[in-house]
């Protein structure tokens, strides 16, 4: 992955200098920027100048970041990503035609910032023609660093031997997101009107992943994402007040991605380099109990009996595509009724044909010795909604609204799976294990020359345990999920004063989810072969599927003369045990009791108050709600003109309390914002924001030994023996101030301030958890000055601080350690801005 | 005989609600003098203003005599080609579009009688105002489902003709500024560690909600066939699988995700991955199987999706191993 370069640069000394030298960097702090200094007011003083027909306007602003960063540079790369050099901070172009008759287009804008290297650069671009044409064009390029290390952490105790300390994340990427989005509406304000577009999104970038077979290899991951869209719509006006429209929308979807184990910090006894992946817990016999047979090579010598990799590699291109027809129609052609609505149909498809994985690897636990992976897989999705929307006004005061909405989808799906697991020859010299063990070479046409006789272990037999997977594993999974849901909202809108308004309604859901999953054998074969083999158990050929049952086969099992074992075949595909072919239903209704009110008692001041009660009587998923409880209030004052104080209060409350589940969520949140601008040469904007998050739930789990769990899960049935009351309690404080002043008409002065305060708590089933997101405070000050040197030209200059710092338990005793998540880091920029 | 569900019941009033809706409703005259596609009859509901005549209106130059910085604005703004609309006559084009007749007005200054002041108008008159010519525009297609209409914030709320900070739409305040202004508990979660790059500009909100209204909740666009809007970006999360993580199709992303920002990884809801597994994988209740037992907290295992990397959706491992 990247290596960031740290630059100590010019450091405080050079940083209380250029405090005076600041300016507000639009790319940077668009949130803490004044609204003043962000974009070009349409009607600013600033005429442009005339070129031919057109008034054109032009501004640029260019300079040098330079970027200091100490502590964790990934997390720092995580957040902001924002490093050193030359950048495009912004530029615009608009041009408008003065009489606007122009040729080719009447008015054209275009933007652009972030260019030169800042991880989101975006671009965007308008043409109009009056009555001809408006095309919109745009142009986004996300560069999304991520490695936070401490999600997908295995958390590898201190006391394994040896000691391995993940200080990446295992799933760290580099991933750069293309997007571009152009429409182009012709004949704009005619009766007919048409709209043509092309989106195309493309994600592609390296990262790493792991995969779960015996130990945890880190992967590395080549990927691309395409997604390819095309809209093609009318919109007819057929009578006064009326609109028609049809859409006929295209997307398709390429996945093109490349996996392979590219990490062997160690080698065998034979020199083979070899992968024992990222979890090392020798305690718990991860990826065994003594992995390091050598540490003094270089690099150390691997026990060859352990779990790991030699080589892995996965391909797949899956492709989707997504066409969909959609009408819709808004109407106010009766004198009281507007009417809305829409029909869509999409058949969308899923298919992947050339899935290939290939493993060359032991797992000690079914004594595998790598395996392929095939089969083409195809999943569809048939979708159909509908909604409708009435606004009847039975008089000027009184409103009956009612929305009504359907959505059926359906998604079946298939794949058939052909895999071969590979097994081990019997070692050919002493001592010789895992790894080191060839792979027997053998297939359902050459077995019975390859390991002709009982109890086949001859040298080339494949060695299995009773815990092996079959040999050649041949299956149809044949899965569905769907869900049926039909909604009404109905609702009163009363003015009961000219400054007062209420509204009650009520909500209906009727939901119906549907899934079916059903895996049938097409042929699965288990050779014989292994230490432990004998006539009793087939020669271990008689395991899986093909247990013996007291004594004998199961039906689906039949003896082939060579000794192997075959359940099912194409012809006759056996039913995997323990599929659920009963269509399972999950129904829903929910129920929902809406009201609220406005009022504006004076001119200066305004409040509302919303407010939902609901009832479900199932649940989806444990933490799917049955209570619903949605409170919110907000209000505004504007004392003068140039004083705005917003308030707001959101307190919303799930509930799944039954009996076993005992979830309780609670989001509260409390907000306020005072904006003052008292003269063009004075902005001030604050705020404070207090969130409170709380969830709870009575989970069970597995934690063999454990002191600290010892309550025995009360659901009967459960897979974990343990429970305990899952809780995760957290608070934020947003806090942020800004201003901006003018002491003199050639400088601006900005100064600002905004800062994230979480505390929490959490339930730690694992002691080696650190508190990570739970506690920390994330500030981030900035200062601005920009000087206007000449008419159209101003020097600007910024400086912005980051400071993350954790205030929590980084590292518990006994984790192997890990990097602290700290940062602090000053940015400093020194740009040229130029109106022309 | 089938007993009646609580559907059938909600049936029977959509139905009757929608009848009695057509029975009431009547059809829109459209004068042959009226405003733009009817603007005259809206004035008159809106503001119970009388409905002008041709010799009404005075002529944008009019206008222009007392209020040249508005009539500057104006013109430099995409409201002037109003003016090339001739065919509909003069109470379609200019100031008179959106402030009805004025000719009265120019007599006496002090004449406000038709004119619609928006200043003075509630939100749901200027609303009504501007959807005249903007509601079959394709943004404006569900503008009875507003949120904002409904809590009283109008068009002018968001958009200034003659003020705008943005030229593009013509915004009051460029987003996510103006979203925020009333939006306190967003500007909050943006600000958290893990979020969408709104502020950094890469993304506004109307990328994802759309304020004039939509079908959905939470004014939330849709992909074409009506799928959670997040799959434009995180295309490869849509699928169709054909092992699907029910959850995710089904109760949609925030079921796991907080989308705006988080204090945790991956905007994710809780700080540690396993408790949000082990909420619905506890026990095998009904959709979700539980955790297998040999799946030690106390180990690596409390990392879920360590092992289960595609735990959106899996063509090839009903575990999301691959």
């Amino acid at each position: 992955m990247r290596i960031r370069i740290q630059e100590s640069a010019l450091g405080w000394t050079a940083l209380v200098v250029t405090l005076f030298f600041a300016c507000p960097v639009r790319a940077q702090q668009a949130q803490q920027a004044p609204p003043q200094t962000q974009q070009a007011d349409s009607s600013s003083s600033d005429e442009g100048m005339k070129s031919g027909d057109y008034n054109v306007r032009q501004s640029i602003e260019f300079g040098y970041r330079d970027s200091s960063i100490d502590g964790n540079i990934n997390n720092y790369d995580t957040f902001e990503n924002l490093g050193s050099g030359f950048r495009l901070f912004d530029y615009t172009l608009d041009m408008r035609s003065l009489d606007n008759k122009g040729f080719f287009f009447d008015s054209l804008s275009f933007s652009n910032f972030g260019y030169g290297g800042d991880p989101n650069d975006v671009t965007r671009l308008r043409i109009e023609k009056n009555k001809w044409y408006d095309f919109r064009a745009m142009f986004r390029r996300d560069k999304n660093f991520w490695n936070y290390n401490l999600l997908t952490n295995p958390l590898n105790p201190s006391s394994s031997v040896p000691a391995l300390s993940i200080t990446s994340s295992p799933h760290s990427m580099d991933l750069v997101r293309r997007m571009q989005d152009y429409d182009l509406t012709l004949l704009p304000e005619s009766r007919l009107r048409f709209r043509l577009g092309y989106s195309r999104t493309v994600n592609e970038g390296p990262g790493f992943t792991t995969l779960d077979s015996g130990t945890e290899p880190l992967l590395a991951e080549n990927f691309r994402y395409t997604t390819n869209a095309y809209r093609l719509g009318v919109d007819y006006r057929f009578l006064p007040k009326t609109t028609i429209s049809f859409d006929e929308l295209l997307s398709y979807f390429k996945q093109d991605s490349t996996v392979a184990d590219q990490n062997f910090p160690f080698v065998l006894s034979n020199g083979t380099p070899a992968d024992l992946g990222i979890i090392f817990n020798t305690k718990g016999n991860t990826p065994c109990a003594s992995p390091v047979t050598n540490a003094t090579t270089t690099p150390p010598t691997a026990n060859g009996n352990c779990n790991g990799f030699l080589s892995y590699s996965r391909v797949g291109r899956p492709r989707g595509s997504f066409p969909t027809e959609r009408l819709g129609f808004q109407s106010s052609y009766f004198k009281n009724l507007e009417m809305s609505g829409s029909f869509g149909y999409s058949s969308d498809s899923n298919s992947t044909l050339d899935f290939n994985e290939v493993a060359n690897s032991w797992t000690s636990r079914t004594a595998g010795r790598g395996g392929t992976v095939a089969g083409p897989a195809n999943a569809k999705r048939v979708s159909i909604n509908a909604d409708w929307a009435g606004d009847y006004r039975v008089t000027d005061r009184l409103h009956i609204v009612d929305e009504f909405r359907y959505d059926n989808w359906r998604i079946p799906s298939m794949w058939a799976t052909a895999n071969t697991n590979l097994f081990a020859t019997p070692p050919a010299a002493p001592g010789q294990a895992g790894l080191l063990l060839p792979i027997a070479q053998v297939n359902p046409a050459n077995f019975a020359t390859v390991c002709p006789v009982a109890p086949y272990n001859g040298p080339n037999c494949p060695q299995h345990v009773s815990g092996s997977l079959p040999d050649v594993l041949n299956e149809l999974v044949s899965r569905f999920l769907g869900q049926n849901l039909k909604t009404n909202t109905i609702e009163v809108q009363y003015e009961i004063t000219p400054r007062i308004d209420a509204h009650i309604g009520y909500v209906y859901t009727d939901r119906t989810i549907s899934d079916f999953s059903a895996t049938f054998d097409t042929g699965e074969i288990y050779f014989p072969g292994g230490a432990t083999g004998n006539a009793g158990n087939d020669f271990l050929a008689a395991r899986g599927d093909c247990a013996l049952v007291a004594g004998a086969l199961p039906a689906a099992c039949t003896m082939n003369p060579d000794g192997s074992i075959l359940e099912g075949s194409r012809t006759a595909p056996a039913p995997e045990v323990g599929n659920d072919t009963s269509r399972n239903l999950t129904d829903i209704h929910e129920n929902a009791l809406l009201f609220g009110a406005l009022a504006r008692p004076t001119d200066t001041f305004r409040i509302g108050a919303d407010f939902m009660f609901g009832y479900n009587d199932n649940s989806f998923t444990r933490i799917s709600p049955r209570q619903i409880q949605s409170y919110k209030v907000h209000a505004t004052y504007t004392p003068k003109q140039w004083a705005t104080i917003v308030g707001a209060i959101d307190i919303h409350e799930n509930r799944d309390n039954v009996l076993t589940v005992n979830n309780l969520e609670h989001g509260r949140t409390y907000s306020f914002d005072t904006t003052l601008a008292p003269s063009s040469r004075l902005w001030v904007d604050f705020g404070y924001s207090y969130m409170d998050i709380s969830i709870q739930t009575d989970i069970c789990f597995a934690e063999p030994g454990s002191t600290v769990f010892t309550t025995p899960c009360p659901v009967a049935g459960a897979t974990g023996p343990l429970g305990a009351l899952s809780f995760y309690t957290n608070t934020d404080h947003f806090a942020y101030g800004h201003m901006m002043w003018k002491p003199v008409k050639r400088v601006t002065a900005a100064l600002g301030y905004s800062g994230t305060i979480a505390r929490g708590n959490t339930l730690f089933l694992n002691a080696l958890q650190p508190t990570g997101p739970l506690d920390f405070n994330y500030l981030k000050p900035s200062a601005s000055l920009t000087i206007d040197v000449y008419r159209g030209l101003s020097y600007k200059t910024a400086w912005n601080y980051y400071g993350y710092n954790d205030h929590g338990v980084a590292n518990p005793i006994g984790l192997a350690p890990l990097p602290l998540q700290d940062f602090n880091g000053n940015n400093i920029t020194f740009s040229v801005r130029y109106l022309f | 005989m089938r007993r009646a569900t609580a559907f059938d019941v909600m049936r029977f009033f959509l139905g009757l609600t929608v009848i009695l809706l057509f029975v009431l409703a009547q059809p829109q005259q459209t004068p042959a003098r009226a405003g733009p596609h009817g603007a005259a009859v809206q004035e008159k509901s809106a503001s119970s203003k009388p409905e002008a005549k041709p010799s009404d209106y005075a002529g944008a130059e009019a206008c222009k005599t007392c209020h040249e910085d508005e009539y500057k604005s104006w013109e430099n703004s995409p409201h002037w080609k109003t003016t090339l609309n001739t065919k509909e006559g003069p109470s379609h084009q200019g100031c008179e579009a959106c402030h009805g007749a004025a000719a009265s007005h120019v007599a006496d200054p002090s004449d406000t009688s038709k004119l619609f002041l928006f200043e003075k108008a509630s939100a749901k008159d200027i609303n009504q105002r501007c959807l005249v010519c903007h509601a079959s525009g394709t943004q404006h297609m569900q503008a009875i489902n507003s949120l904002h209409a409904k809590n009283d914030v109008s068009c002018t709320s968001c958009h200034s003709p003659h003020h705008a900070k943005q030229a593009e739409f013509l915004l009051v305040k460029s987003q996510p500024e103006l979203c925020y202004s009333c939006h306190l508990q967003q500007k909050a979660q943006f600000a958290m560690p893990f979020h969408h790059r709104v502020n950094e500009g890469l993304l506004q909100c109307s990328d994802c909600h759309n304020p004039h209204g939509t079908a959905g909740p939470h004014q939330l666009r849709t992909s074409a066939a009506q799928d959670a809007v997040c799959y434009k970006c995180h295309a490869d999360k849509q699928g169709p699988f054909v092992f699907e993580h029910e959850v995710v199709k089904v109760e949609g992303c925030e079921s796991c995700h907080n989308p705006h920002g988080s204090p945790n990884p991956h905007l994710m809801k809780l700080s540690n991955v396993n408790l949000l597994c082990l909420q619905c994988h506890t026990t095998s209740f009904a959709n979700a199987p539980g955790a297998p037992s040999f799946h030690n907290q106390a180990a690596q295992f409390q990392a879920c999706t360590l092992c289960h990397t595609q735990i959106h959706g899996s063509n090839f491992d009903k575990d999301f191993f691959k």
